[in-house]
């Protein structure tokens, strides 16, 4: 197990390098200039001559990467090309809104998939099996940020005044304020990495409340949550009630549920402690495919509802050819998937002792 | 077991914190902030009626009609007292447009440049022109990564926070040296979506909200609860031609395409309210330059085709027309208007495919000149025609192609001299070579409209700028929703009107646009008067204003701002980009010191 | 004496009668699969015959129509002298109801295509890596990992970038984004399938490698493929509208469901049957596989054939 453990992780390194050589190899590749984007219509070749010389994009791409690695061997993950704040900043910034709004919508879809699933398995070719598949189904046929909108319009026009509006966009109400935890608790002169903990958790705002006792922020924060989480949860939701049906589907049809059926076990302990548990392992690798994807940042729905988080720091970062940004927020990504896809894996060995740990 | 172990640590982490917040000596303020808090000073007693910094005792200014001043911002550094300040080039020859700028004395600037200017009290009021104070900018290097942290200003407003990503708090700047600010708190926020900002502000999230969709005019309309607030920035959408590709190297065939273009129907159906069909290359606002009664361009399909046949234009090809899709004023659905006038020029025969690029790649592709037939568009800085012919008929860049001499010799004659009658006639000219060579043709002339609720009283909008100081609403808290975020607070080095309008809250230039119009007024200057040939420029500046952290205002402020931003070598030189792109477009085309390439 | 044997040997011998044709049969009785196929089937009829369904031509501009009118059915009272436009005007003033039907052409090809490469790749390195194991197992899913790691927006635009943009280009991203997925999940089907008896049986038979995947394993490994697959067209549908946000893909005028929706995203408010009835194809579109990747997915169901294969 722990020799399982150390090989997978000794694999993190050659699959960061990997994707870091990728990712540097095509962001310099694709056409594009970060000068003419910041300098806008007003940018003309001299002023972006300088400004390549500025940022060292006038060397060589291998001798760009070299130097590149060399800094991201001793933690330094560069500045951002649009407003010189350290990556690793920027990182600790977005990062925690991402995992707050995966957390959440991973919570929402998980339970209420694995639910919808388990009610259409168990009453196959029924109206209710019919019912909950179509509503699965047009959670994920329906673009999101369709979806997004139309939820926002919902819970913040129709629904305003009443107890029930939401919030259409932002992280936090205007007023409420996110105070670092490095302020509160005099830390503000630490360094490396227990500083960039300190700021991963000091950025959540649901954290940062629970630590602060600073209710209202706990309670903003999650308030405006609700509209993003459903909307890009409505997706994953879809996906896991499939699998959890399908799944689940299959596993009833072996014969030793038949045989725990005629042994006289209710069926409540049939489905949960015989089926679901062997059902679970295509169940598992969904939604940690989901997990990894939304790490990646739900784009559109941060878009949409204008939440600071990883997705919208990428997505900025290939428009505005913002290389470091790009290349950091790369790195971050891998190694959450990388981690997510060993913590799978894991849980492969877990759920069915038949699949051996290579 | 370990799961257990595991979930005790976990609640012990938590407890422990908790039990540490709750220690601290003082509140965390985390909500409804107290007026006078400076971001600093949140563990410090929040009992602050004495100033943090005070005057040098030197420094005796007489009793003003300020009252005992509460320094909002922290000062961090020794504050540098009046020390005569001077940046001089050598000579006129380096290529930029300043001589020399010297602090005469405390209150006065004098600056001389080597051409003479008449649009030069138009181009300081510019935001990026904002005057910083000397030590700060000594102190911090000039570092727009350490300005953002802290910035430091004479403006009405002080950062209180700035939640990257999501919002800055404005607080209202306790000595302000101008009138008392209408309102207490300014939050700006930002979407890039124009449909996320009209529910803001319908759902009460927001109290404004810039660049209405063309399609949410009627909405905002008619909703008693809202009034549109139109926005008349000069600016205009044109079809580029680069006029050493063929076809487009023959006059006739430029000015089939001119012609073949229904200019009315585009603006009626895309554009919103306050938008024109192009008649001629300007915008009718940007006077002197807009020949009044001159309509140059017009359309006649019938026409454009029999020339295209004169011509021997080949009719079975496909041609290329390039856009990206970016909103602006002037380019409100690119994607629409790009497709109405491939079917308008259908309708003539020509075969036109549409090639949808990424901006960061679309420009330097055009401005390299390899995109022939392309639409992009411009939005002016400041008031005067210098900021529209000299962009696009001097050849500063491959977009065009060759430029014409006969229009460089108008556009030179138009920019140089402060007579307006002469400049008119010059422009007038010019205006007809422009129609005569298209080398592009002008399609429509932008407008753009902002949004704010009933609530909000007193709203001015004006071409550059908004009123912000000076709008009420009750509760003393106004929140505004943009369309990005600013990219830094050091708007010296900046394009950007998302910055420009954060820093509108924070900074003051010399001279500054008159709410509500594109005059130019002083600000931080008492005045500034030229000479005959407009070519030195001395300001008197006004007595006992102060930056938010208590540093006093004067000359070798200003010198040491514009010196920091135009001279190369100068060790403040540092920005965000290091381009400062304002200066070197207004006072360049090269800066002081640039090192020879 | 009697040989009633031989007869019943061959009513009991499955392989012998053809699987797929009774897999069709189940598929056929299947009620969702059923309402699926429906749908499919006039989702292709709008494609094949596209030209004599639209009343309009989808990419010229109707000169006598009021761009972004509300549609005009004069069989629900629409009066006769206006236009009937039975889903509206979009706002380049061309006819909604034409656009969606040959949109159907562009996103059918969208969704099948690179869904179909990417099953096709991804699929064989995942069997191939779930059953062989050791070293070729843990050197494919690593590059699935990279693969899957990296950001699909990025790799997107830098396929678009090099090779030029386009819907074949946009394909081609679409469908190497997917690739991993369909690893992962072959791979975990495999894995679970082939430590099973009729696997192991077959193998102390002398059964070889090849013949083991193929005919024992893959077919009953393949449904959670299936229905991931069906899947996988809906998010590729999606996905290139996501593209077309960015300028990648499907370049104007073409009219294609994805970027009708991008390009009206922003009318979602003021005149929302143009977001409504471009959303409403994807989402019959999505619907129509995914119900029949469920019939599928019963219909080829090994328990269901009886006593185990």
């Amino acid at each position: 197990m722990l020799q399982f453990l150390a090989k997978r992780l000794l694999m993190l390194i050659p699959v960061v390098f990997g994707i870091l050589l990728f990712t540097f190899a095509l962001t310099r590749l694709v056409p594009g200039d970060p000068c003419y984007v910041m300098l806008g219509e007003k940018a003309t070749k001299e002023k972006c001559d300088d400004f390549k010389k500025r940022f060292g994009l006038d060397k060589s791409i291998p001798e760009q990467f070299i130097r590149y690695m060399g800094n991201l061997a001793q933690g330094d993950f560069g500045t951002s090309i649009v407003d010189k704040r350290a990556i690793t900043d920027i990182i600790s910034e977005r990062l925690p809104m991402t995992v707050e709004l995966t957390f959440f919508a991973m919570i929402f879809s998980s339970v209420f998939g694995v639910l919808l699933g388990v009610i259409s398995a168990l009453n196959r070719n029924s109206w209710a099996d019919m019912g909950t598949m179509l509503i699965a189904n047009m959670g994920v046929s329906m673009p999101v940020f369709w979806l997004g909108l139309l939820l926002a319009y919902v819970f913040a026009i129709w629904l305003k005044g009443t107890p029930f509006f939401i919030p259409p966009s932002s992280r936090l109400s205007a007023g409420v304020s996110l105070v670092p935890l490095a302020k509160i608790w005099h830390l503000e002169n630490l360094t490396g990495m227990s500083r960039f903990l300190l700021q991963l958790i000091s950025n959540s705002a649901i954290l940062n409340g629970i630590l602060t006792g600073n209710i209202t922020l706990v309670r903003d924060a999650l308030w405006h949550l609700i509209l993003p989480a459903t909307a890009v949860g409505t997706i994953s939701l879809a996906i896991i009630a499939r699998m959890t049906r399908s799944s689940l589907l299959e596993v009833l049809g072996l014969d030793y549920i038949r045989t725990a059926r005629a042994k006289g076990l209710i069926e409540r302990l049939v489905i949960s402690k015989h089926a679901l548990r062997n059902a679970l392992i295509p169940i598992v690798t969904i939604i940690g495919i989901q997990i990894g994807g939304l790490l990646g940042g739900a784009i559109l729905t941060e878009t949409i509802f204008s939440l600071p988080g990883v997705g919208s720091a990428m997505v900025d970062g290939i428009l505005m050819r913002n290389y470091p940004v790009v290349q950091g927020f790369s790195v971050v990504i891998a190694i959450i998937f990388v981690f997510t896809n060993l913590i799978v894996d894991l849980s492969y060995a877990y759920l069915d002792p038949r699949i051996r740990l290579e | 077991m370990k799961q257990r172990i595991l979930f005790v640590v976990v609640t012990l982490f938590v407890l422990a914190s908790m039990i540490l917040t709750a220690c601290q000596p003082a509140a965390t303020a985390t909500v409804a902030p107290a007026p006078t808090e400076a971001p600093q000073a949140t563990v410090a007693p929040t009992q602050a009626p004495a100033p943090t910094e005070v005057p040098k005792p030197t420094d005796t200014t007489a009793p003003t009609a300020v009252p005992a001043p509460v320094f909002a911002v922290k000062m961090d550094y020794t504050e540098e007292p009046y020390a005569a300040q001077k940046m001089e080039a050598a000579d006129c020859t380096y290529g930029g447009n300043f001589k020399s700028i010297e602090s005469v004395d405390e209150l006065t600037v004098k600056f001389t440049l080597c051409n003479p200017d008449p649009a030069f009290l138009g181009k300081i009021a510019v935001n990026a022109f904002g005057i910083y104070d000397r030590g700060y900018l000594d102190n911090y290097g000039g570092d727009a990564a350490k300005i953002n942290e802290n910035p430091v200003g004479t403006g009405p407003y002080f950062v209180k926070e700035w939640v990257r990503g999501d919002h800055i708090t404005f607080e209202a700047n306790p000595a302000y040296w101008g009138e008392k600010q209408a309102n207490q708190t300014f939050i700006l926020k930002w979407n890039k979506e124009a449909a996320a900002r009209l529910l803001d502000l319908q759902s009460g999230n927001a109290d404004g909200i810039e660049d209405i969709g063309t399609d949410d005019y009627a909405t905002v309309k008619a909703d008693a609860n809202l009034a549109l607030a139109p926005r008349i920035l000069n600016s205009f959408l044109y079809l580029g031609f680069n006029v050493d590709t063929p076809p487009y190297d023959n006059e006739q065939v430029r000015q089939a395409f001119s012609l073949a273009i229904d200019r009315a129907k585009i603006v009626s159906d895309f554009y919103p309210q306050g938008a024109l069909p192009a008649v001629q290359f300007l915008p009718p606002g940007v006077k002197p330059g807009y020949t009044d009664g001159y309509t140059g361009i017009t359309y006649d399909p019938v026409k454009a085709k029999q020339m295209l046949t004169d011509a021997k234009f080949d009719f079975s090809k496909e041609y290329t027309l390039s856009y990206a899709e970016r909103t602006r004023a002037y380019f409100p659905q690119p994607t629409k208007i790009a497709t109405a006038v491939q079917a308008q020029l259908a309708e003539i025969g020509v075969k036109i495919k549409l090639d949808l690029m990424e901006w960061a790649a679309y420009l330097p592709a055009v401005r390299d000149g390899k995109k022939p037939l392309h639409f992009l568009g411009w939005g002016e800085d400041y008031p005067d025609a210098t900021d529209w012919y000299d962009v696009f008929l001097t050849g500063s860049s491959k977009q065009f192609g060759k430029p014409f001499d006969d229009i460089l010799a108008a556009t030179k004659a138009g920019g140089t001299t402060g007579d307006v009658a002469k400049r008119q006639a010059a422009y007038d000219q010019l205006n007809k070579l422009i129609d005569q060579h298209v080398p592009l043709t002008t399609i429509a002339y932008g407008s753009t409209a902002l949004a704010f609720g009933a609530t909000v009283k007193n709203v001015v909008v004006g071409p550059y700028n908004e009123n912000f100081r000076e709008m009420s609403k009750e509760g003393g808290q106004i929140v505004f929703s943009q369309s990005g975020e600013p990219v830094s607070l050091d708007c010296a080095d900046e394009t950007d009107g998302s910055s420009f309008r954060a820093c509108d809250q924070l900074y003051d230039p010399l001279y500054r646009l008159q709410f509500g119009s594109s005059e130019s007024k002083p600000a931080l200057a008492e005045k500034c008067t030229p000479n005959d040939a407009l070519t030195e420029w001395t300001c008197t500046l006004k007595k006992g204003i102060k930056f938010s952290n208590g540093a006093a205002f004067g000359a070798d402020d200003v010198v040491a701002t514009y010196a920091r931003a135009f001279d190369v070598s100068n060790p403040n030189h540092k920005g965000d980009t290091g381009v400062f792109q304002y200066y070197k477009d207004f006072f360049g085309p090269t800066a002081l010191n640039e090192p020879k390439k | 004496m009697e040989t009633t044997v031989p007869k019943l040997i061959a009513d009991t011998t499955f392989e012998r009668q053809s699987p797929s044709v009774e897999a069709l049969r189940r598929l056929l009785k299947h009620r969702s699969a059923q309402v699926g196929m429906v749908l499919l089937g006039i989702l292709i009829i709008c494609a094949i015959f596209a030209p004599w369904i639209a009343p309009y031509d989808p990419i010229k501009p109707i000169r006598t129509a009021t761009r972004r009118s509300t549609p005009c059915i004069h069989f629900l009272g629409c009066p006769a002298n206006k236009e009937q436009h039975i889903m509206g005007v979009d706002g380049n003033s061309r006819d909604l109801f034409s656009r969606i039907i040959y949109g159907s052409r562009v996103s059918l090809k969208i969704g099948i295509q690179s869904i179909g490469m990417a099953i096709l790749v991804g699929g064989l390195l995942g069997a191939l890596a779930g059953f062989l194991g050791g070293w070729l197992d843990n050197v494919i899913m690593r590059c699935m990992d990279v693969l899957m790691a990296f950001p699909g927006i990025l790799l997107a635009i830098a396929i678009v970038a090099v090779l030029g943009p386009g819907l074949m280009n946009a394909l081609y991203a679409i469908a190497i984004i997917e690739i991993p997925i369909y690893a992962r999940v072959l791979r975990a089907s495999v894995l679970e399938v082939k430590d099973r008896d009729y696997v192991t049986a077959s193998r102390s038979m002398g059964a070889s490698n090849t013949r083991l995947l193929f005919t024992r394993v893959l077919p009953n490994a393949m449904t959670p493929l299936i229905v991931q697959g069906t899947l996988g067209i809906a998010t590729a549908i999606l996905s290139a509208a996501g593209l077309g946000f960015l300028g990648l893909g499907n370049q104007p005028p073409t009219a294609e469901w994805g970027s009708m929706l991008s390009e009206e995203r922003n009318s979602v408010f003021n005149a929302p049957f143009l977001v409504f009835f471009p959303g409403l194809a994807i989402m019959m579109t999505v619907l129509s596989f995914n119900l029949i990747g469920d019939g599928l997915r019963d219909a080829l169901d090994p328990r269901l054939r009886g006593s185990g294969a």
